[in-house]
């Protein structure tokens, strides 16, 4: 039995994502693969069992049978974090090994699901790194690149984890960043003793975000369309200037949401013409009949929120980089980024699998 | 006060103008033509005589004394002109000169350092950028308008030149008389509360009335105003009160717009009759400038046709004003000489076929009826009635009464006489019914004014101390927000009762509490960067079990991180449920001119929607407090509907004066409010549910 830890050095580099896709393509080549998530962040209740969310959707996404109170042993609860801090908390260590016992059993490959980064875990006393080492995991490190630093961060990885590092992938790369990477990063790092697994560019698509989850962050209401709540945002703009220049503006940008007062009649209809996916209106403004007769027809929900222009962008700029897998086009989108552009040859070789072609 | 500027020995007009046409020629032509009295001096550097007078290359070569200056010279020349007058000895000034504030940069300075040489030189000017002024009592017309009005006792200041130019056209061919006639211009030096307190004083002036865009100090304003309000009625409209007209009067005399709120509670407190219309303000104005105040708001009409008796009787009843029955002699009386077919109650249709006689018979009939407080006399012209004649009639009547009379002669044509006819008794005639009504409701609301008690103040005490602490500890932190225990405190030190409630950090902590509280519970998060609880999720209500708060603290703690995973979780705040009581909110905001204003309205989720709020300016009274509860639309639902029982108003009262108390002992807090304040039965009292306070500045 083979076991994959997927960690990373930074929270939200995308692992997930990278999890669901190596899996979804070692079970297409007719490995038994499972997954564990050891330390889950996203609470969820699956009939009345507390379970990870991400792991959840793992677990759906491939098909897999295993129970579902085993696929994530500990979920870290505000209730378990805030007695973690209060006071040591013993055992943990003992029921991720026993979960993952039972999970292995009839597996030829597990994929563990890291969570934050390696270094992560302490207040409950199972850092990464450390359950790495108990379940003797072969690991691969998902970065998400942003910059020559991160090089720095791979190498320290690479270090601690020793024998059990396997290689990287880079991850989100961004168009202005790919020839760099290509030119300086990945030759430097081959010569550092780094394999690169697989170089994943950004995708706009599972970098956005739905209408949905973007109210609920926001704590907006909800004033039309609602069928249309699955609609993806990729990108936002701030309706502040004329409306002749807005138009221009809206008009450049692919799938936007248009951020603006809730009095700005002008900008609003603006969107709704120059085919914005979703309105956010601010200050508590709520829009005239007219704009939400308009945005009916064209289908284009609305969200009215409490906060100034301002303080929603500023949000929004925070949360954009703490993105979850949750809608299925977003899935779908990412598992094909992954299958794509991961080298899986050298992943087996890595990994001594070896496929009847 | 200000006599100088009303009734100058001498006026000196600097940059007086031997060209017809000119500003500097007209004025010269008014002050000369309309019969004013005393010496007039045109200064003009190269001229030796303008019309028939004598002219100086400068004040300064006059030898007598000088009462007023009167200043067109260009903007650049004005200051030198004011020093000039400083040297002269002359300690009024009207600079009708444009080119400062109103026009950028440049001129906002210049005008800085003409109230600075103002000051320095011991010269009080009205404007700059003004008409100039009207005092048809001393005869000045020192002003560009074209004519002067009659004599009357309605004093009008403005803020608008172009207003002022508008209002003088109309009342001209209308014989409408004013004391006093000012335009303000900037407001640079003499500011409205000064023009108001002139205007206090003088005998002729009867009706203050006043068109304002901004005012400089609104706490002065409204002292100025309440002072005078119980002297004569002030009746002001106040434009740019929406926002649209804000930007349009910000952009005009570039005085600051207050929000509507503050300048209706202004108003409202300080006894000021509000017009909404350029119509309504003239409509107010000859109301209480001719007819002596309603004892009460009882009032009868009169009419020769049904329709516009109809429309006045569902105007008046939209007002305060009442249509009651007359007494029964007086009915028995009208029986006696009007034909059968009349309708003998309210409102009096006399009939088409009425002529003068039948009007003035029963008028007076109704006039000497002691249920009737005020008289509105409508007229349609009939072919057989002489519209004349029965104005004569009616004016007859009027001036041996001591109730109002109002008239509504419609149409114009054939009206047109007889409406001078009645404003020449002292009757105010209206084109249209309502007009008519309102004018009235108008009166009767100041009749109310200058007959309500003294206003009190009730004291209440809160921990000064205590709150003063906690707000020095959050300026340290340089925060604005104050924390949940912070308010907790802040409300305890000035007597609000709060649901009894214990902060948990786990789960097991949460169930401790509620056991100790006592089942069923609240649960609320707990986190400095969420405002808005409910809008996120963090707050779960009716929690009667270990198993219920069990899952709330873990949805509550899980949902909340979910959306905002950069928020801080504290823990949740176990709050008692209080299960009885109807939600209403009230607050505290502050207003740029006004400062502090306490808001109330029917509250809950819904508030921000229905917008059914009512806001007073700090200090409140009692009777604020009183008023401002029943003012809005869903008071009703405070008595209680449909059998249910009364809430305790009286413990609002309390909760708002409270209010007011805090905002005057703080002037730091910026906005606070209490929403929900649950309002339980009559004599059960408030209890302050939840509640946001920010602070700053000072």
């Amino acid at each position: 039995m083979i076991s994959l830890y997927v960690g990373s050095t930074a929270g939200y580099s995308g692992k997930t994502l990278v999890s669901m896709g190596l899996a979804y393509k070692l079970k297409e080549d007719g490995l038994r693969i499972g997954y564990i998530k050891p330390v889950g962040i996203l609470p969820v209740k699956v009939n009345d069992i507390l379970t990870d969310n991400d792991a959840w959707r793992i677990y759906r996404a491939l098909e897999l049978k295993d129970p579902i109170s085993e696929i994530c042993p500990v979920v870290l609860t505000q209730e378990l974090m805030v007695k973690g801090l209060l006071k040591d908390i013993k055992g943990l260590m003992g029921k991720i090994e026993k979960a993952y016992q039972m999970l292995s059993a009839d597996k030829d490959i597990l994929i563990v699901g890291g969570y934050g980064s390696i270094y992560t875990g302490n207040i409950l006393g199972i850092q990464g790194v450390k359950v790495i080492n108990r379940l003797k995991s072969k690991v691969v490190i998902v970065v998400k690149y942003e910059g020559e630093y991160v090089v720095d961060y791979i190498l320290q990885a690479k270090k601690d984890l020793g024998n059990n590092f396997i290689g990287v992938i880079l991850n989100k790369v961004a168009y202005e960043y790919k020839q760099s990477v290509n030119d300086y990063i990945v030759p430097f790092l081959n010569r550092k003793g780094v394999d690169i697994i697989g170089i994943i560019p950004h995708d706009s698509v599972v970098g956005s975000i739905t209408v949905e989850e973007l109210n609920e962050m926001l704590g907006g209401k909800i004033l039309c369309c609602h069928a249309r709540l699955d609609n993806l945002v990729e990108n936002f703009l701030i309706g502040a200037m004329q409306v002749d220049k807005a138009i221009e503006y809206f008009k450049k940008t692919r799938n936007n949401a248009v951020i603006a007062g809730g009095d700005r009649s002008d900008i609003q209809l603006s969107a709704i013409e120059s085919g914005s996916v979703c309105l956010i209106l601010t200050g508590d403004l709520y829009p005239n009949e007219i704009i939400l007769s308009r945005a009916e027809e064209k289908n284009i929900p609305i969200l009215v929120v409490r906060d100034d222009t301002y303080t929603v962008a500023k949000k929004l700029e925070r949360l954009s980089v703490r993105l979850r897998l949750r809608d299925k086009a977003k899935i779908d989108r990412g598992m094909k980024l992954i299958t794509e552009n991961v080298n899986f040859p050298l992943l087996y070789k890595k990994l001594g699998i070896k496929i009847d072609q | 006060m200000l006599k100088n500027f009303f009734n100058p020995e001498s006026i000196a007009v600097i940059g007086a103008s031997r060209t017809p046409g000119k500003v500097g020629y007209d004025i010269l032509k008014n002050i000369v033509q309309h019969g004013y009295q005393g010496s007039v001096y045109p200064i003009n550097p190269i001229a030796q005589e303008i019309i028939g007078l004598k002219s100086y290359p400068s004040i300064l070569d006059v030898a007598d004394k000088i009462g007023l200056a009167v200043i067109v010279v260009p903007p650049k020349m004005v200051l030198e002109i004011i020093e000039q007058c400083g040297k002269k000895g002359i300690d009024s000034a009207i600079i009708i000169t444009a080119g400062f504030k109103e026009s950028g940069l440049e001129g906002a300075r210049l005008e800085s350092e003409l109230i600075k040489k103002a000051k320095s030189s011991g010269v009080r000017f009205i404007g700059p950028n003004c008409l100039g002024l009207i005092d048809t009592h001393s005869m000045v017309n020192a002003s560009f308008a074209a004519g002067m009005p009659k004599k009357g006792s309605i004093g009008f200041f403005s803020q608008s030149g172009a207003l002022c130019l508008a209002v003088l056209d109309k009342a001209l061919p209308e014989d409408i008389g004013f004391s006093k006639f000012i335009s303000m211009g900037n407001k640079a030096d003499i500011s409205d509360t000064d023009i108001m307190l002139a205007l206090a004083e003088d005998d002729n002036t009867k009706v203050v009335l006043g068109y304002i865009e901004g005012v400089n100090n609104g706490k002065e304003f409204m002292q100025v105003a309440s002072q005078i309000s119980k002297k004569k009625p002030v009746i002001i409209l106040k434009s740019g009160i929406t926002s649209s007209g804000a930007k349009a009067a910000s952009s005009h005399t570039g005085s600051l717009a207050g929000r509507e709120a503050a300048f209706n509670s202004a108003f409202k407190q300080s006894g000021v009759i509000q017009a909404h219309t350029i119509s309504e303000l003239f409509n107010y104005a000859l109301a209480f400038a001719n007819q002596p105040l309603p004892k009460g708001p009882n009032i009868a009409i009169i009419t020769n046709s049904g329709g516009p008796g109809i429309l006045a009787a569902d105007a008046s009843d939209k007002s305060g004003l009442q249509l009651v029955t007359l007494q029964k002699e007086t009915i028995d009386k009208l029986r006696g000489f009007l034909p059968s077919a009349a309708s003998f109650y309210n409102p009096i249709d006399i009939l088409g076929d009425s002529g003068a006689e039948r009007y003035e018979k029963a008028l007076s009939t109704v006039l000497q009826d002691e249920n009737i407080q005020g008289v509105i006399v409508l007229l349609t012209p009939t072919a057989v009635i002489d519209v004349n004649a029965t104005a004569k009639a009616i004016g007859n009547i009027a001036s041996s009464v001591d109730k109002p009379l109002l008239a509504s002669f419609m149409g114009k044509k054939s009206t047109e006489e007889g409406s001078k006819i009645l404003l020449s008794h002292n009757i105010p005639n209206y084109s249209y019914p309502e007009e008519a009504v309102s004018s009235l409701n108008a009166m009767y609301k100041y009749h109310l004014w200058i007959n309500r008690h003294e206003k009190t103040y009730p004291k209440i005490e809160g921990l000064k101390d205590r709150v003063y602490h906690i707000f020095e500890e959050v300026k340290k932190e340089n925060r604005q927000r104050l924390t949940e225990s912070e308010i907790h405190e802040v409300l305890k030190a000035y007597g609000f009762t709060q649901p009894r409630s214990l902060f948990a950090r786990t789960s097991e902590e949460a169930v401790a509490a509620s056991k100790g509280i006592g089942y069923p519970v609240a649960m609320k998060i707990v986190s400095p960067q969420i405002v808005h609880k409910s809008d996120i999720g963090g707050v779960r209500i009716n929690l009667n079990s270990k198993k219920d708060i069990e899952n709330a603290f873990f949805e509550i703690t899980t949902h909340v991180r979910n959306i905002m995973p950069t928020a801080h979780i504290h823990g949740v705040m176990i709050q008692e449920m209080i299960t009885t009581g109807k939600e209403v909110i009230t607050g505290i905001t502050k207003d740029i001119q006004f400062g502090h204003m306490i808001m109330f309205g029917l509250g809950g989720i819904y508030v921000e929607v229905l917008k059914d709020v009512s806001f007073r300016i700090v200090p409140l009274s009692q009777e604020d407090a009183h008023e401002m509860i029943r003012e809005t639309k869903t008071f009703p639902l405070l008595r209680g509907v449909r059998g249910e029982s009364e809430a305790d108003i009286e413990a609002i009262e309390k909760s708002l004066l409270r209010l007011s108390q805090m905002a005057i002992d703080f002037p730091q807090i910026i906005e606070a409010d209490i929403n929900p304040l649950l309002v339980k039965k009559r004599g059960e009292g408030v209890v302050a549910i939840d509640a946001r306070f920010s602070i700053g500045g000072e």
